[in-house]
């Protein structure tokens, strides 16, 4: 047993005080995250946002059915996904009765770099804990899949297997966003509560978010001085048409494979992500204007933006991320 | 919510971190390289992990850099416990001030103090991850921390200092601990393995 101490170590330090934060911070907000069974291996975890919404990621929903959630109380109840939007990673399930709190939301001025933050997770029956600090935050930023994230927040903090889709909190227990690392590779973010909020409005209201689409796969090439010169280009990149999907918005609107976009509402584009941030959802059955070089020569073209169609992928959830 | 400054806090830190210090022996065994060890009692018990103490004899190299002969008295695979005895009567050692595991929470601040690829001394930062519990009793503690082989048998130590378990390996980049009351029923057997074969002897 403990033998004789040479020193008693002093209570009601700063330290001490920071450990009681941090533990009724994992406590509080705690209450609040659920386990998520959606797919073999380990569950992910999710956030009770509002009466009856749990918000989880995306890719960790890798079956459709059968989706059991499991709650700080210890009781396992069934859910039903109500919608998934794999631009943000974002998926929103519906539960009949759930019989623990929601989660208490930080005001967004609260996402600072340097803030002292925990990433809870349920991956199984206990809520787990990581410590950190946001390391990064920047503006409005466009995923590779196109969706549109209000603020790119990044964290010096562990993500471990089964933390996708549980909740980032400060050190009183609010939440900031929710945690992924199915949109970066395997980095650390967050998506901003304000984000999160929006999407989960679209998907209960629609069960899906909708995008804008043109139906054309696109490639960033560099075009010859002589042409520049000729048409006096304000640059010499253009977006190539690499693919059309049939009977598309682009298809139908005359787009052929090699046309090379130079301006999308009089907007000079070198890559394709420019062209994304004109297919917002609420631009559907609208008009672009687009500028294309065909050979050799100048031609406008007007495209009606369509809705992207499905991925039927998509309801596999991904096993990138954890 | 956090009202406290936390200006103090490096201060706080390296106190404890030099108090612990002085608790923690590293122990260097012929072959299997160098782990920590911690010293359990003034009377020379130290605890380390049984994968750092493979042999007979270690040498116990204390925070001052004086080496001490240590014998290993008891080895518990299954528990990755080992005790090693010194000799006393030489040097003043400081015990460590064992906690209570059993009062750790997930988010509670933990220290880890050993000597990561052999580096003296370090110290890490970092909060309880999970107390995998079994039977209502700790069974192991996970702590979101960054260790290093070199750690393997020094403390895990709360938010005052005190000794709540031994680190024992990394999985999944966590940090795992053997938690002190599993310490305590290990050295509660080996003593009273210890008293029945002196009876015999009598």
């Amino acid at each position: 047993m403990a033998g004789p101490s040479t020193t008693t170590p002093p209570a009601g330090g700063v330290l001490e005080s920071l450990s009681n934060d941090l533990a009724g911070a994992v406590d509080r907000a705690g209450q609040s995250v659920v386990a998520i069974h959606a797919r073999r291996r380990i569950p992910a975890s999710g956030v009770h946002w509002r009466p009856g919404i749990i918000v989880a990621a995306h890719h960790t929903i890798q079956r459709e059915d059968d989706i059991t959630i499991s709650l700080a109380d210890g009781s396992t109840i069934a859910a039903t996904l109500a919608g998934r939007d794999p631009t943000t990673d974002l998926a929103v399930l519906k539960v009949d009765e759930a019989k623990v709190p929601v989660a208490s939301l930080a005001d967004a001025s609260a996402i600072r770099v340097g803030t002292l933050v925990l990433a809870l997770g349920r991956p199984g029956t206990a809520v787990t804990a990581s410590l950190g600090v946001i390391s990064t935050v920047g503006g409005e930023w466009r995923t590779w899949h196109g969706g549109t994230i209000d603020r790119f927040v990044r964290l010096d903090l562990s993500i471990y297997d089964g933390f996708s889709g549980g909740p980032l909190v400060d050190a009183g227990g609010r939440v900031l966003g929710v945690n992924t690392s199915g949109l970066s590779r395997g980095a650390a973010l967050a998506i901003p509560a304000s984000t999160v909020n929006r999407v989960v409005d679209q998907l209960v209201q629609t069960g899906r978010v909708a995008r804008g689409y043109l139906g054309l796969g696109m490639q960033a090439v560099r075009l010859p001085a002589a042409l520049v010169g000729k048409l006096s280009l304000p640059n010499d990149i253009g977006l190539m048409v690499v693919s059309t999907e049939p009977n598309g918005p682009g298809d139908s609107a005359g787009i052929l494979i090699g046309d090379v976009l130079i301006a999308v509402a009089d907007k000079p584009v070198g890559d394709p992500a420019d062209v994304l941030g004109l297919l917002g959802g609420d631009q559907i059955g609208k008009t672009l204007s687009t500028r294309i070089i065909r050979a050799g020569e100048p031609k406008n073209v007007s495209i009606t933006i369509g809705e992207r169609p499905r991925d039927p992928r998509d309801a596999r959830g991904s096993r990138r991320g954890r | 919510m956090m009202d406290a400054s936390i200006a103090p806090l490096g201060a706080e830190l390296e106190a404890l971190a030099s108090t612990l210090r002085r608790s923690v022996v590293e122990v260097r065994t012929r072959g299997a390289g160098a782990g920590s060890g911690i010293i359990w009692s003034a009377n020379g018990l130290i605890v380390t992990n049984a994968h750092v103490a493979r042999t007979d004899h270690a040498t116990i190299v204390l925070w001052d850099g004086r080496e001490l002969d240590g014998i290993v008295t008891a080895h518990d695979p299954r528990r990755d416990l080992a005790t090693i005895a010194v000799d006393p009567a030489s040097v003043t050692l400081a015990a460590a001030t064992i906690g209570h595991a059993t009062d750790l929470r997930t988010g509670d601040v933990v220290v880890a103090l050993g000597h990561p690829w052999g580096i003296t001394g370090a110290i890490a930062l970092g909060i309880v991850h999970a107390v995998e519990a079994r039977r209502g009793a700790p069974r192991w503690i996970r702590a979101d921390i960054r260790l290093a082989p070199g750690n393997s048998g020094g403390p895990l130590a709360d938010a005052r200092g005190r000794v709540v378990g031994v680190n024992t390996l990394i999985a999944g980049g966590l940090g795992v601990a053997v938690p002190t009351t599993t310490v305590s029923r290990f050295l509660d057997q080996v003593e009273a393995r210890r008293a029945r074969s002196r009876s015999r002897a009598a």
